[in-house]
């Protein structure tokens, strides 16, 4: 042992109780054992004893002592793999990852050839994706336990990953000729079609097909492999092959459509006509699938569409098969089909009224529908003009069979969902409301209901509604958090934005950002257990999954929330003794802002039990905790987010930085991003930066009506730069000339207003710019965004147009607000943004009524 | 009649509202929380038909011990008008009465039914149920007030 301290007989006995101990998890009796070594005063100095004693303490949860004592012993020893192994795995408890490898390598500079930690250095270095340092570490855990097989999965993995594939693929290949194949030997089968994933990475078709057919009886996994085949012989151009193994895949599972492409592809079918055979030769050997009979219905057109789309219709209607419409909506793009099932449903509406039948001429011929046919018949005529947005006659069929049948739950949902693309999202809860209490086993529209609520701001009803379903005993938000349960949050968010509070909100968004953390953290568990278990496609899968794991739309939105609160805090900040919250209560009359003062004054009382609540359960639970935790599965513990704090960040922008780079590097392929990394950086004054994110956004969509402000301010802010530093202005000067081609700002926008004149949002965007650039020219901007009769002309764009007439971006022009949101309530009559002052009195009086209902005690009738 | 599918299905707190929806667009009176609280604890008393997996229909009764005898007193046995003439009706009253039947120590069966509600008083004449009284002013808030009692009794 290299250490410089070594222990007697009876001494180096005790210590080897302690390290028994503290694998055993006795931690108590391992510091018993470390006092009586470190006590006798010629040992009190012992390094690896000290950090033992450390690595105990922290166990048990006392993490400042812990790391005194691993670095006092550390001091003490410097030469004990020991104490390095020990410091090590203090710091990677605490996810200090990096620091850790540097602590597992110290150890193994002093005994290089222990297997522990060599295992728990791969082990770091993959999940660090150190690859080039994890190949290292495999082959020397190779060499030392070759007769191991995770040895040499892991070391040909390691090539796989760093993509030197002929490598990989000698090590698997040697690896494999020292197996004996069991009957049904699943590992053996994984190992196989993992050894063929690698090939047709590195673009061996040809092997890997030689390879599945060498091995076709030891794969167990029929699926895969005849899905590989599959594609493997579609490549190849062996059509009629890959056709073939396409239907027998099918046979399969008739209802996977990708496999319906691929027998489309494979089989090539000259005319629609021919094309519809394949599906129809599918159906009549399996007349229950319903891909088959949904898939064509992409593909056809005219009298033959029309033909499908009856027998698929009726059938549905007649099955009472709920999502029918959603089946259909891929075909909704097509106007010309949405006409012709518009005219099958409503000749089928009237018939079965006058005659119970789906047409007259089936009046005897056929089968009598019964009452729930014309019931789900009025369900679908009420989405499909729901989807039309003529929203009076979607609610004038929905009407039909709520007042027929109230007892349906699925009625009241969509009915909810109508006014809720109609623009009155109060109306919409009520109807969710009704829908959860007649089922309220029924999570689906629970959820439904929550977030109907939180999209109407109504942050505490939809706690509430989801409490129903989150584990008693403790609020439902922290269950939700608990359960990463995003969704939620993400409303959330949105919620307390629209409220103006920015902490809660801001907290919301953090607590997403840690889910995901989360996340890459549970790969840890993984790095052991495929490579032990064999499932090596799936790991690799993993590993992929997780590196680019924030390029997701849940990550993104919360992040693209976050950004623009914290851009919002820089330019507003939250002074000290400020409230969070700010009531908009300038449109308020005196009586109605005593209500809403009072209404403030009782929920700050109830606030304050609330939270006196919270913090006593808090402190049971931390008591609990503290009990049953297991520190070295438990990260370490996370910084409270509190609203408050949140709200003041020192520097808004670094923050907002935080949550950009995961999509600068994952999604850069959104034009949103870039939007938000200029508006970040504008305020930073950066303009190599600007002009990064003004390049990234002409590569992704020039066009985009929030990029094309970007744009334009670029130019602006470039024009106005009095000198700068030579290589900078020089950078600039050379890529502007590039992307603005010599025109100004004017030019531009001019140019763009022509070219996008047809489009609400390019037009409003115009028009701001335009006025900002000459305030002379506020008229004009104002007519050409307050035009409706153009494309985009939804309720979400105008009530953009709405807030910017009223912020002021086209100017003082409040009369024409006014005129403004008059015409777009007569265009969209039930949307409460434009109802005007009667409209957000209706909306605070739905606010009122919902905080008083009690949903434990329905109001009795 | 079978152009589709009639189940029962149980009452529990978690769909009362339904039967609640129902009673109120089937009769003409309304009841009260106890009604619906006494509804939950009753088991096989209560049953809500489904058609084709939707809730049409509904029965609610009570077993009522006066004058010596044990009676099953039908509250409510109803089904929403699109839904009539699917023998709905029917598969709820039979698992009534083989309720009776399996229990064995019933005197009878009864129900009220108001004076003009002929097509009632048919239907329950088809399984053997007789009028044996006429109640003067049974009904409060509606017109005719009278009712049937409608009763079957069972032989020991």
């Amino acid at each position: 042992m290299p250490t410089n301290q070594p222990l007697p007989p009876k001494e180096n006995t005790l210590f080897k109780r302690i390290l028994k101990c503290y694998e055993q998890k006795q931690y108590k009796n391992g510091l018993k054992f470390a006092k009586q070594i470190l006590t006798n005063p010629k040992y009190a100095d012992h390094g690896e004893t000290l950090a033992m004693k450390g690595l105990t303490l922290n166990c048990m949860g006392r993490k400042e002592e812990a790391y005194d004592y691993v670095r006092k012993g550390l001091r003490n020893d410097l030469m004990s793999h020991v104490c390095w192994h020990v410091y090590g795995l203090l710091q990677r408890s605490d996810r200090k990852y990096d620091e850790a490898i540097k602590c597992y390598r110290n150890a193994l500079k002093w005994d290089k050839d222990n297997i522990q930690i060599l295992r728990d250095l791969s082990l770091l270095q993959i999940q660090m994706r150190d690859l080039e340092g994890y190949r290292d570490t495999r082959y020397q855990l190779l060499v030392l336990r070759p007769g191991q097989r995770a040895s040499w999965i892991g070391y040909a993995m390691s090539y796989h990953l760093l993509k030197d594939f002929d490598m990989a693929l000698k090590i698997l290949e040697e690896f494999r000729k020292t197996q004996t194949v069991k009957p049904f030997d699943y590992e053996i089968s994984e190992l196989l079609l993992y050894q063929n994933m690698v090939m047709r990475e590195a673009g061996m078709e040809e092997e890997a097909s030689n390879h599945l057919n060498t091995h076709d009886a030891e794969i167990v996994d029929r699926l895969s492999i005849q899905e590989v085949k599959a594609s493997l012989l579609m490549k190849a151009g062996k059509m009629e092959a890959a056709a073939k193994i396409y239907r027998e895949l099918i046979d399969r599972n008739p209802e996977n459509c990708a496999y319906y492409s691929g027998y489309e592809e494979a089989s090539d079918p000259a005319s629609p006509e021919e094309r519809l055979k394949l599906y129809q030769d599918v159906l009549a050997k399996l007349p229950r699938a319903s891909a088959p009979k949904k898939l064509p219905l992409g593909f056809l057109t005219g009298e033959a569409f029309r033909k499908r789309a009856d027998v698929f219709l009726r059938n549905g209607l007649h099955k009472g098969v709920p999502p029918l419409f959603t089946s259909l909506r891929p075909v909704y793009k097509d106007p010309e089909k949405v006409k012709i099932i518009e005219e099958l449903v409503l000749g089928y509406e009237q018939s079965l009224q006058e005659t119970e039948y789906f047409s007259p001429e089936d009046v005897g011929n056929a089968e009598q529908e019964s009452a729930s046919v014309l019931l789900w018949t009025h369900y679908f005529l009420a989405q499909h003009y729901d989807f039309l947005n003529q929203t009076e006659k979607a609610l004038a069929y929905i009407n039909k069979p709520i007042e027929s049948t109230p007892t349906l739950v699925e009625l009241y949902v969509l009915k909810g969902k109508i006014y809720k693309h109609a623009g009155d999202i109060h109306s919409a809860v009520e109807n969710l409301d009704e829908a959860q209490a007649l089922d309220t086993a029924d999570r689906f529209v629970n959820s439904k209901c929550a977030k109907y609520m939180l999209r109407a701001n109504m942050v505490k009803e939809g706690e509430e509604m989801c409490s129903k379903f989150t584990r008693e005993g403790v609020a439902a938000v922290e269950n939700l958090n608990e359960m990463q349960c995003m969704w939620f949050q993400t409303e959330c968010a949105a919620a307390y934005r629209r409220l103006g509070k920015w902490g809660e909100a801001l907290k919301k968004c953090w607590e997403i950002d840690r889910h995901f953390t989360e996340i890459i953290e549970d790969q840890f568990d993984f790095h052991t257990y495929c490579m032990r278990k064999m499932t090596l496609r799936a790991y690799v899968g993993l590993l992929r999954l997780e590196d680019r794991l924030r390029s997701h739309r849940f990550y993104f939105n919360a992040a693209k929330t976050a950004i623009e609160i914290y851009v919002h805090l820089c330019d507003h900040p939250v002074t000290e003794n400020e409230e969070d919250e700010q009531a908009n209560t300038e449109n308020l009359t005196p009586s109605e802002l005593k209500k809403l003062r009072n209404k403030q004054r009782k929920a700050q009382k109830k606030a304050a039990l609330e939270k006196q609540r919270q913090k006593e359960e808090q402190q049971k639970r931390e008591a609990q905790k503290a009990k049953a935790q297991d520190p070295d599965q438990d990260g370490p513990k996370e910084e409270d987010l509190i609203p408050e704090k949140l709200a003041r960040p020192e520097d808004p922008l670094e923050q907002a930085i935080r949550f950009l780079k995961p999509l600068q590097m994952l999604s850069s392929d959104r034009i949103e991003t870039h939007v938000l990394a200029y508006q970040i950086y504008s305020r930073k004054g950066k303009l190599l930066l600007m002009l990064q994110c003004i390049k990234r956004g002409c590569a992704v969509d020039r066009n985009n009506p929030q990029f094309h402000e970007c744009l334009m301010d670029f130019l602006e802010k470039v024009k106005s730069q009095g000198d700068l530093a030579s290589p900078v202005s020089s950078v600039l000067k050379q890529s502007m000339e590039v992307i603005y081609q010599g025109k100004d700002t004017r030019a531009w926008n001019n140019e763009y207003l022509e070219k996008n004149s047809d489009s609400l949002p390019h037009v409003l965007t115009a028009a701001k710019v335009m006025y900002k650039l000459e305030p002379k020219s506020q008229d004009k901007a104002v007519v050409l965004a307050t035009n409706l009769d153009l494309n985009g002309v939804t309720i979400q764009n105008c009530t953009e147009v709405l807030e910017s007439l009223r912020r002021g971006d086209l100017g003082q022009c409040e009369a024409e607000a006014l005129e403004y949101e008059g015409k777009c309530h007569e265009r969209f009559k039930y949307a409460t943004a434009f109802m005007g002052q009667g409209g957000r009195n209706h909306v605070h009086e739905h606010i009122g009524q919902s905080t008083e209902c009690n949903h434990d005690h329905p109001i009795e009738s | 009649m079978t152009r589709g599918n009639t189940e029962l299905g149980e009452v529990t707190h978690h769909n009362i509202k339904q039967l609640k929806k129902l009673n109120q667009v089937v009769f003409p009176v309304s009841y009260n929380d106890k009604f619906y609280k006494d509804v939950l604890e009753v088991g096989e008393l209560a049953k809500l038909a489904y058609f084709n997996d939707i809730v049409v229909g509904a029965v609610c009764c009570r077993i009522d011990v006066s004058e010596n005898q044990r009676r099953l007193y039908i509250m409510t046995l109803g089904v929403l008008a699109p839904y009539r003439r699917y023998g709905i009706g029917t598969v709820m009253l039979e698992h009534v009465l083989k309720i009776c039947e399996q229990d064995g120590n019933f005197d009878n069966v009864y129900l009220h039914v108001q004076v003009n509600n002929d097509s009632a008083i048919k239907f329950y004449e088809n399984f053997g149920f007789e009028i044996v009284e006429r109640k003067q002013n049974y009904y409060k808030r509606i017109e005719p007030a009278d009712a049937f009692v409608l009763q079957k009794t069972f032989k020991k």
